[in-house]
């Protein structure tokens, strides 16, 4: 039974270390410019393409790891000045209309180049295989993934929490103009946060690439349970989106190990539970209508 | 009833009178009589887009749920209880509306770019259940059922492209008239309000999430009802039809067409179905176009075309103002 | 002793840190004009923001007309009697004046929620009041304006007209004279005063220019940093030394 269950326990936590990246570059972006990233998912299928094309053409895995992400972001920072600043001021609804229009393209795009069915992306040597916990094996990526990721994470809250940038980051979420009249420049502002936002979701591309798959879709298919896991956690709150990622990750391992036919139904279950007990999410903050 | 609103009241009239001729305009141009049909159902559901977007102000974007629950209830109507025409039809738009009920009550609690989140991931249950459920739904696959006769009184028999055509013309003339009801009654009055300020409409006694409430079971019933044509159009339902990307295709088309005015839905519609239709003969890879055509839209065009000439009019008619002073 | 219509007993509200509001109290008499002064921050928006139903405070009661209204819904407060102006115009901007104070109107008589339009005598009877209202803060000849295109002071105006739609026994201003004009402030102060002259209302505002409040308040509650600082007659309280220090002196400074 331990045996069966350590290998899904480990496949939760980097499921959950997905959904949590995921949904952490979703909030930071939601949470300053109230835009919905409906494009987020295409950024992460972008990350994984982007790895896929620098080990084919001869690279290391661990450079494809840190260049992929950078490139990832970089296509990101371009169509944030280009497209998206145009459209701060007005309702997020353009901005999410926008950003879904992006998402066809890109799902186009990526059929175009690379084909319709997917290409095959297995993890480096280095990182098959197994480690063995006492009378059972865990596979190694799905570890090396969860921990990378999480340092990822780390990393973000660091930055926002004890760097100057990050406060002013984290200030201007409660209130842009003040920000802007102490001096600093929005718009670089909302291009780092963005540009974080991006950058976090190509890297979870790259990792996501070799474990679930790699085709015109696949990113957004790790989309819809960031949603979940923004409003589980609590829109606002990043430890809410960490929280809720876990939450969600190891539910799904779970019932996939229990009951294989309600795994995918069963986020939206805790979504609806956690919406009538606590509304606000595992870690948000309350409405204003009383 | 100022001069203006008479002049839209007959280029409606108009529009509608023109649209009687459906089948002959199609002949004329070589387009399909069901494809006017499934022109017409779109902007039914897209109706219930508007209600909530364009005059509400909340971003829906489940509605392809409540459309495909129209399909589906349809469907399942005639397959597993052999129900006539009008029978499916009305099956069909209950289940929207039941749908609606289950979901309202997590809505409410939102509003904004929340309540969109919220809608996309409601419409994404009932997206997994049509895909997962296959021994009821058909699964991804999709689910085939024969179109059923009408039998209602002196008006029976097989319903052909033509009549089905008819029947979703006199279901879109309802629609346009109620929406053009409900919009100019004291509750549409309300949820204009609502969109402008929601705080000030309770600070004058009202509790908006009732408006709310019942703006969305509203949408579901147009919703529904354009779904459940879909399926009868097609004999068929799928579960792609509640996906997320369906739902995006009612907000842009109802946003092309202009959100906010009464035929927004309809023009956009009409752009829409028929645009994807020429683009797709031409390339394979027309969601491109689509994906372009949404972000031309959104950054130059956002108050659709109707919306824009509706400015354009406004603009003309207006008289210099004179700076006003206090009286 | 007079009737006192709204009460608010020990109210207390923190947010994060700060103490916004710390166990403060207020009686307001039936028919009065009572007002509301102290220094920035001092706590006033949020203590008004507990009594409209804005947000709940963490301790204390409100009390109107003697039944508790602590956690009542705001949009349940307006048909006591209870009615809210903003610091900024809260106001339906692309609308008309008109329809502006069409819509609480149609939710005082209860129509705001029918599919069908009034006819015959009730909606003779909501056009004759929408008049009324119009005549009383003199905006009938803009009545067709977008009020967007008004200036601030016309806004306030439309807005105070809008809380009198819902016929209320109580208004809240907050700031009512906030940004306008020196003109403009003396047409709102006449409309102030004769919502308590003309239509015996209880008036209950937040207030910074001393000016004003001397010359229309009755009553005067003083707030600094979220405390009860002084509440007495508007004599009483410009003699107050601890006013004086905290405030006024500032104040008077300021509007000289």
């Amino acid at each position: 039974m331990l045996e069966q269950l350590a290998p899904q326990i480990v496949n939760g936590l980097m499921l959950g270390a997905f959904y949590a990246s995921v949904a952490i570059g979703l909030s930071l972006i939601m949470n300053l410019t109230g835009v919905i990233n409906m494009a987020h998912g295409s950024f992460l299928t972008l990350g994984g393409y982007f790895s896929f094309a620098m080990v084919a053409a001869g690279a290391p895995f661990w450079v494809a790891l840190i260049a992929a992400p950078i490139l990832t972001a970089l296509v990101g920072l371009a169509l944030e000045r280009g497209l998206m600043r145009p459209l701060y001021g007005r309702d997020p609804l353009y901005s999410l209309l926008l950003t879904f229009g992006l998402s066809l393209i890109a799902e186009e795009v990526y059929r175009l180049i690379w084909g319709s069915n997917g290409v095959p992306v297995s993890a480096p040597a280095a990182l098959q295989g197994g480690i063995s916990l006492g009378t059972f094996q865990v596979p190694t990526i799905q570890v090396f993934t969860a921990a990378i990721l999480v340092v990822a994470m780390s990393a973000l809250w660091l930055f926002l929490n004890r760097t100057r940038y990050g406060l002013r980051l984290r200030a201007a979420v409660q209130d842009t103009e003040m920000i802007a009249a102490l001096g600093t420049n929005t718009q670089t502002l909302y291009m780092v946060n963005f540009g974080l936002g991006v950058l976090l979701a190509g890297l979870a591309g790259v990792l996501a690439a070799s474990q679930l798959g790699l085709n015109p879709t696949s990113g957004n298919a790790l989309l819809m349970p960031a949603f979940v896991t923004v409003i589980v956690g609590g829109m606002g709150s990043l430890l809410g989106a960490l929280a809720g990622g876990l939450l969600i990750g190891m539910t799904i391992s779970m019932m996939t190990l229990f009951f294989p036919a309600a795994s995918d139904v069963s986020m939206y279950v805790i979504m609806a539970v956690i919406l009538l007990i606590r509304p606000r999410g595992l870690f948000g903050e309350e409405g204003l209508f009383g | 009833m100022t001069s203006g609103r008479r002049a839209g009241i007959l280029a409606g009239v108009a529009v509608l009178v023109v649209l009687a001729f459906g089948p002959w305009i199609g002949g004329f141009l070589n387009i399909d009589t069901s494809f006017l049909s499934e022109v017409l159902l779109t902007a039914i559901a897209a109706l219930g887009v508007n209600l909530l977007l364009g005059y509400t102000g909340l971003p829906i974007f489940g509605n392809a749920a409540l459309f495909g629950l129209g399909a589906y209830g349809a469907g399942l109507a005639i397959k597993d209880f052999h129900a006539g025409f009008a029978v499916a039809l009305l099956v069909g738009v209950a289940a929207a509306f039941v749908g609606a009920l289950i979901i309202a009550p997590f809505l409410l609690r939102r509003r904004n770019i929340y309540f969109g989140l919220l809608s996309l991931a409601f419409g994404q249950v009932f997206y997994f259940i049509a895909y997962r459920y296959s021994d009821v739904t058909g699964g991804e696959d999709g689910m085939a059922f024969t179109r059923p006769a009408l039998n209602l009184g002196p008006i029976r028999g097989t319903v052909t492209e033509t009549m089905m055509y008819y029947i979703t013309y006199g279901l879109f003339v309802l629609a346009i008239v109620s929406f053009w009801l409900i919009v100019r009654s004291p509750f549409g009055q309300t949820l204009v309000a609502i969109k402008q300020n929601e705080l000030r409409v309770r600070y004058l006694g009202l509790n908006t999430d009732r408006f709310i409430l019942v703006g969305i079971l509203i949408a579901a019933l147009y919703g529904g009802l354009g779904g459940a044509l879909y399926g009868l159009l097609l004999r068929f339902a799928f579960p792609l039809l509640l996906d997320w990307h369906q739902s995006g295709d009612f907000v842009l088309m109802t946003m092309l067409g202009g959100a906010g005015t009464i035929f927004g839905p309809l023009v956009g519609a009409i752009i829409f179905v028929i645009g994807k239709d020429i683009i797709s003969t031409i390339t394979p890879a027309w969601e491109i176009f689509l994906g372009a055509f949404f972000i031309a839209c959104v950054l130059g065009f956002p108050k659709g075309i109707l919306g824009s000439i509706g400015d354009a009019i406004a603009r003309r008619r207006a008289p210099a103002e004179p700076n006003e002073t206090a009286p | 002793m007079s009737d006192v219509l709204l009460s608010a007993t020990g109210i207390s509200k923190h947010f994060g840190g700060v103490q916004a509001v710390d166990n403060v109290s207020i009686a307001v008499e039936r028919g009065s004009i009572h007002a509301m002064i102290g220094p920035n921050g001092a706590g006033k928006t949020t203590f008004f923001n507990t009594l409209s139903g804005f947000f709940l405070p963490d301790s204390g009661t409100v009390r109107f007309e003697d039944v508790d209204i602590t956690r009542e819904a705001n949009w349940r407060r307006i048909a006591r009697g209870l009615s809210r102006t903003f610091q900024t115009p809260s106001i339906f901007p692309d609308l008309s004046v008109y329809q502006n104070l069409l819509i609480g109107t149609q939710a005082k008589r209860g129509v705001a929620f029918r599919l069908s339009l009034p006819r015959g005598k009730e909606r003779d009877e909501i056009e004759a009041r929408i008049e009324e209202l119009l005549g009383f803060v003199g905006l009938g000849a803009v009545r067709r304006r977008t009020v967007s295109e008004l200036s601030h002071g016309m806004q306030r105006l439309v807005e105070i007209a809008m809380s009198l739609s819902t016929e209320p026994k109580l208004v809240l201003l907050d700031e009512p004279m906030a940004g306008l004009a020196e003109a403009e402030t003396d047409r709102v102060v006449g409309v102030i005063r004769d919502l308590h002259d003309r239509l015996g209302l209880t008036v209950l505002f937040v207030e910074h220019n001393m000016r004003v409040v001397l010359g229309l308040a009755q009553r005067i509650t003083v707030l600094d940093r979220g405390r009860l600082l002084a509440e007495g007659s508007p004599g009483e309280i410009a003699a107050d030394d601890a006013v004086r220090d905290a405030y006024l002196g500032k104040e008077i400074i300021e509007n000289v």
